[in-house]
């Protein structure tokens, strides 16, 4: 794959106004320690251990004559950890998510994994785009990003939030056709049609996703997002409402998703979020997100593909400070409200050059939960960890 | 000193013994109604230096588009002002949020300007009333001195901004920004005269803000263009998302 990019740029460049280049390269390495639940009801038989990531972008866009343009981004990950030896779950947690492209038709990707390490490099992003006047048509692999929730974001199930993980810079793909209406100033929307071959294995069937995604400003404080289509076998069906107030932002999601239209045993599902984010002063930036998750009863309890840290109600209070220009500070908490499970993420960003920085994380389950309806959260464990970015 | 300097601002059209006027004909030679501009802004701190790339768009006092060309970390992010609404656009993950206009308020990148004035959200001549106080002498320069209060069911930042203007070219050389409690909060000083499609422009910008000793942030206007025919979609959602 590593020769694919150039072979493709060059006959395009021919025709290029404008070819850019960028992309970023990071390591992280982390001590951890396991949740003692995990140990006794889980069989995760570890105390602690570390893990080391490699994991970096590399991006290219291609502005073609005539209103046109190309784009593509390959990521790679490299992971090493000796919990891989013995296929400990907490591994899915520190690397997620594991979907890179959440809709696929194609694969695109390169993985291997031996031992104790995982090597993945996927082209997530592939497309190439036409903008006229009153509309925009992209066809490939593209990312597909609206949505308020930084936590939580259910009316967008094509890119999840990772505001709780170690990983930055990251969208997943999706393979499909993208139509942008822009109906006038005030009304836009956008028209998808995606395929997904791995709902149930890469190897399966071919799942479609026909998807409409508006945006309306009602006025200059409220706005409307609506969503309907059909997506991963279910019908679905919401919307966002965005009130901008003179000194903070509120935003609520809806989504409905219907039974799965081809038979297989099911029942609805339906999420809420309501969102709180003020810039409390120039350094002081508060969110709170909160909101239901329906749970979904056939789903394979473990499965970290569909949400970080699945709870059914849940809380979350998000800081960030600055405390100095070149030094921030991000503490999150989150907790189960029904079971009571808490957890912690703090992070603290310092600027190196203008282009390099350090982060050092802490990632600490503070309360246990007391109900076993998510064992999944059992799972989270307890890290301390330091991060090397650089970006170019 | 007098006669000399009515002459001069005669002949740029400025009715001298109205602060009013004095505020317009800087407005108009600094601000235009259309103008693009390419940015070198330096964040000066006693222990680092950072320097930032950036083209501006304005459009009268509503409409603003801000892109930032360098460093590789922050390249392509956009900020979008329409009227009293406002967008951050991060290009590498296609993101688009909105916020809210209290975000004015807050430093933009790290530096000693706000949004609000990388986005040039207020115009001096239509949300303030001025008035003049007694002239100054700086370094041997006598200014004009004009304080402004902002109009009443005005949003604008700042209630008060002193500007001190030169005599030599009727142009603004220091703004003193205070907040409610009438404090001092920041000065701004302008340098380095420049001519750009007819509209005398200063070119360096120096933000100091009060009470920090060795910190500042400097804005070195590389190239402006006025009156520049922007499309119809210059600010619009489906240019900040390009």
């Amino acid at each position: 794959m590593k020769y694919l990019l150039p072979l493709l740029f060059l006959p395009l460049s021919a025709f290029a106004l404008d070819v850019e280049f960028s992309g970023n390269l990071e390591g992280q390495g982390r001590k951890t320690w396991n949740n003692e639940e995990a140990r006794e009801d889980l069989m995760q038989s570890w105390d602690q251990s570390e893990f080391y990531m490699l994991y970096g972008n590399l991006g290219a866009e291609i502005d073609v004559k005539g209103g046109s343009r190309f784009e593509a981004n390959v990521l790679g990950r490299h992971t090493y950890s000796e919990l891989y030896e013995n296929d400990y779950l907490a591994t899915s947690v520190f690397t997620f998510p594991q979907k890179l492209v959440a809709r696929d038709i194609f694969k695109l990707k390169y993985d291997k994994g031996e031992n104790n390490y995982r090597t993945e490099v996927v082209l997530n992003k592939f497309m190439y785009q036409w903008t006229f006047e009153e509309h925009r048509f992209t066809v490939g692999r593209m990312f597909i990003n609206y949505g308020q929730g930084e936590i939580f974001n259910p009316l967008n199930p094509f890119n999840q939030p990772t505001s709780l993980n170690s990983i930055t810079n990251f969208s997943q793909g999706n393979d499909g056709v993208n139509f942008t209406f822009y109906v006038d100033e005030k009304h836009v929307m956008n028209f998808y049609v995606l395929g997904d071959k791995s709902l149930e294995g890469y190897e399966g069937q071919l799942e479609k996703t026909l998807w409409l995604h508006g945006e309306y400003a009602h006025s200059e404080e409220l706005q409307f997002d609506y969503v309907v289509g059909e997506d991963q076998n279910r019908h679905k069906i919401g919307g966002q409402v965005t009130y901008l107030a003179e000194e903070a932002m509120f935003f609520g999601q809806l989504l409905y998703q219907s039974d799965y239209v081809n038979q297989r045993k099911s029942h609805n599902l339906w999420d809420i979020v309501l969102g709180y984010d003020e810039q409390l002063t120039s350094k002081w930036h508060l969110r709170v997100e909160g909101g239901y998750q329906k749970r979904n009863r056939h789903q394979e309890v473990m499965n970290f593909n569909t949400r970080f840290l699945p709870t059914e109600y849940f809380l979350a209070l998000s800081n960030k400070y600055e405390i100095h220009p070149l030094v921030n500070l991000q503490g999150s908490i989150i907790t189960d409200v029904k079971s009571g499970f808490t957890y912690f993420v703090g992070r603290s960003t310092f600027s190196l050059s203008s282009n390099t920085e350090a982060e050092i994380f802490a990632f600490s389950p503070v309360a246990k939960g007391s109900t076993t309806e998510f064992p999944v959260q059992k799972l989270v464990t307890t890290d301390v960890g330091l991060t090397l970015r650089a970006f170019f | 000193m007098k006669k000399p300097f009515l002459v001069f601002c005669a002949v740029l059209g400025v009715k001298a013994q109205d602060a009013n006027e004095w505020i317009k004909y800087a407005d108009n030679q600094m601000r235009g109604d259309r103008s693009e501009s390419h940015i070198t802004m330096t964040v000066q701190n006693p222990n680092y230096t950072r320097t930032l790339e950036i083209k501006s768009s304005v459009e009268g006092k509503n409409s603003a588009l801000s892109e930032i060309l360098s460093p590789a970390k922050e390249k392509g992010i956009r900020t979008l002002r329409l009227e009293n609404k406002m967008w951050n656009y991060f290009p590498k993950m296609k993101r688009k949020i909105a916020v809210s206009s209290s975000m004015l308020l807050s430093s933009w990148m790290g530096s000693d300007f706000t949004n609000d004035d990388i986005l040039k959200a207020s115009k001096m001549s239509e949300d303030y009333s001025p008035k003049f106080l007694a002239d100054k002498t700086i370094n041997g320069e006598s200014f004009k001195v004009i304080e402004n209060n902002v109009k009443e069911n005005t949003k604008a930042m700042w209630p008060k901004i002193v500007m001190m203007m030169s005599q030599k070219d009727c142009l603004p050389r220091y703004y003193e920004y205070y907040d409610k409690e009438n404090t001092l909060k920041r000065t701004l000083e302008l340098d380095k005269m420049k001519n750009f499609d007819g509209h005398q422009f200063l070119t360096e910008w120096k933000m100091i803000p009060a009470g920090e000793k060795n910190k500042f942030t400097t804005l070195k206007y590389n190239d402006v263009k006025f009156n520049v025919k922007f499309s119809n979609e210059q600010f619009s959602q489906k240019k900040l998302t390009e």
